[in-house]
């Protein structure tokens, strides 16, 4: 018991913020993500919101917010909108997430 | 670009494909550019961790003395998780086959040795379009450039964007990719070597399924590094979309934070998060021709690539496809150009080369894994089993009790000779 308390205790869970913060990032001025939020509204599932690594689509009030400051460039987002409502594309002039290990 | 107006091969992508395809092409006297979208060879690229080096060794030259191994894989393990704990196989060797690695150091290093040999690597430059003049490959796009090159070979990746817009593969569906997220955590060499009873040059190659990825089909991963593991999980997006149950971080981040991880990792710190899609639909996701008038496809963009549910061949593939497009491409100049029946030489050495025979020898494991069952199934009737042969009070089960007993009310024993079946049946 003492040894599970002692394991429990060190435990520090790294926010997702911080986890990104852990990256070296050359942010673009401009957005390559945009959302179309009528098609965006359709959707039931939103699986965006729970499989977009970067955290880039949150839910509030039941309509998707979404940012590319977090990207990862995988990708996903595309693939799972049911919608088509995402238009993504891979940013200009290597700006954007920069892996040094990878 | 401020650069000559036309060369003989433009190649995008400097993965390992590209920069594999782009080495051997300049080796062989092309005049040869490849265009990346990041700042440097490396920087977009991501992966799990472990490389198969025979076909790189067959590649480039000098590759065990000069490329940025970590360490030689010499322990395996392979883990069936659940909430009751967890069964594992382990095998150690003295084998050297396979390294871990960071890709982002793997690609660069490929991409300095295609430079060396005399390519011309162009980075920040996404490329928008491939150029098409009646029908055929002339060069490619990005932003208002166009650059002109009498074959262009494809190595742009999973997301393949540009062989979406020439309409020759539809746009990815779940179905098609895995999703993987990975931690690379600093740890030091020393703690590494204590904690996974290794010596400096030995390397872990750790595969988890079930609990490790909240049963979802894909799996979870852990490599050693020199100084840093890479963990990580990857999920299949067809049953994600439906199967997620909480941000996919979380996930990665409790199984961190959960035993055997987090006193393994005690003390490390995060370095790098990152993510990255994978093809997960084996021969499904191969474009029905890899070839067209004037261009090629390599690499992940080709689909290339097996999961066989306890290692990823992906790197050797990629690359082995580029440097065969490659022999493609000069087979085709000797044959007096690049018209689509000159390049179709590159497939029949797809399928003579270990690349197409692997995809179809293991289609079935892959058929197998996107029946989600498996991933749920097996942990269960394992650590089951396990239970009831481990922990006893006064009698003790024989082994097959303790099999069967686990497997009693999960499934039928039917259902496993049928899993089995279609394990072995041929392709
Ligand atoms: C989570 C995960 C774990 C994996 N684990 C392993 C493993 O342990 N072992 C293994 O062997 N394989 C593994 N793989 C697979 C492996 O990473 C890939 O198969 C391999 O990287 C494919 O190489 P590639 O050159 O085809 O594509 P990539 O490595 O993706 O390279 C494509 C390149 O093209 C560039 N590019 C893309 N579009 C453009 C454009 N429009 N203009 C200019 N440049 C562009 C990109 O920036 C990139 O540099 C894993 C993959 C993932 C996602």
């Amino acid at each position: 018991m003492a040894q599970q308390a002692a394991t429990k205790q060190r435990i520090k869970r790294i926010r997702l913020e911080d986890a990104l913060n852990a990256n070296v990032w050359d942010v673009d001025t401009k957005p390559h993500i945009i959302v179309d939020s009528e098609k965006c509204a359709g959707c039931a599932d939103k699986a965006c919101t729970y499989l977009c690594p970067g955290g880039c689509f949150t839910l509030l009030a039941g309509k998707v917010l979404y940012s590319y400051e977090g990207c990862l460039e995988c990708g996903t987002c595309r693939v799972v909108c049911p919608k088509g409502a995402v238009t993504w594309n891979y940013p200009l002039s290597g700006r954007g997430v920069q892996y040094r290990f990878g | 670009m401020g650069l000559p107006a036309k060369f003989d091969v433009a190649v995008v992508g400097a993965g390992p494909a590209g920069a594999s395809a782009a080495y051997t092409l300049a080796r062989k006297g092309f005049k040869v550019v490849v265009l990346e979208r990041g700042r440097a060879p490396g920087s977009k690229n991501l992966f799990g961790g472990r490389v198969y080096s025979r076909p790189l060794e067959r590649i480039f030259e000098g590759f065990r003395n000069e490329a940025p191994i970590e360490r030689w894989v010499k322990r395996e393990i392979l883990s069936f998780m659940t909430e009751d704990g967890m069964v594992s196989v382990e095998y150690t060797s003295n084998g050297s086959t396979s390294f871990t690695a960071y890709l982002s150091k793997l690609s660069a290093w490929m991409a300095s040795k295609a430079e060396s040999a005399g390519a011309v690597i162009v980075t920040d430059v996404r490329v928008d379009d491939v150029l098409m003049e009646n029908g055929r490959a002339v060069g490619i796009v990005s932003g208002g450039d166009r650059l002109y090159a009498d074959v262009v070979v494809i190595a742009e990746g999973v997301n393949r964007l540009l062989c979406e817009k020439m309409n020759i593969v539809t746009p990815l569906s779940p179905e098609d990719v895995a999703l993987g997220v990975k931690h690379v955590i600093r740890l030091g060499t020393d703690k590494i070597n204590e904690r996974f009873g290794l010596d400096s040059d030995e390397g872990l190659a750790w595969f988890l399924v079930g609990k490790a990825t909240d049963y979802m089909p894909g799996g979870a991963f852990l490599y050693t590094n020199s100084a840093t593991v890479s963990l990580g999980i990857v999920v299949f997006l067809s049953h994600a979309v439906r199967e997620v149950k909480r941000h996919v971080y979380d996930v990665l981040e409790d199984l961190r934070a959960s035993l055997p991880f987090v006193r393994l990792l005690e003390g490390g710190s995060l370095v790098e998060y990152g993510a990255h899609l994978t093809p997960e639909a084996g021969l499904r996701m191969v474009p029905r021709k890899l070839y067209g008038d004037g261009f090629l496809i390599a690499g992940d963009a080709a689909g290339l690539l097996i999961n066989l549910g306890y290692t990823v061949r992906g790197v050797d593939m990629a690359a082995f496809s580029g440097y065969l497009a490659a022999e493609a491409v000069e087979e085709a100049h000797s044959l007096g150009g690049y018209t689509s029946q000159n390049l179709s030489c590159y497939e029949r050495k797809l399928n003579d080369s270990f690349i197409m025979k692997e995809m179809k020898r293991h289609s079935m494991v892959q058929k197998l894994m996107v029946k989600g069952h498996v991933f749920e199934l097996y942990p269960h009737v394992l650590v089951g089993a396990a239970k009831r042969l481990f922990e006893f009070e006064e009698t003790s089960p024989k082994l097959l009790e303790a099999v069967n007993d686990s497997l009693k009310g999960r499934c039928s024993r039917l259902r496993v000779l049928l899993d089995v079946v279609t394990l072995m049946r041929g392709p």
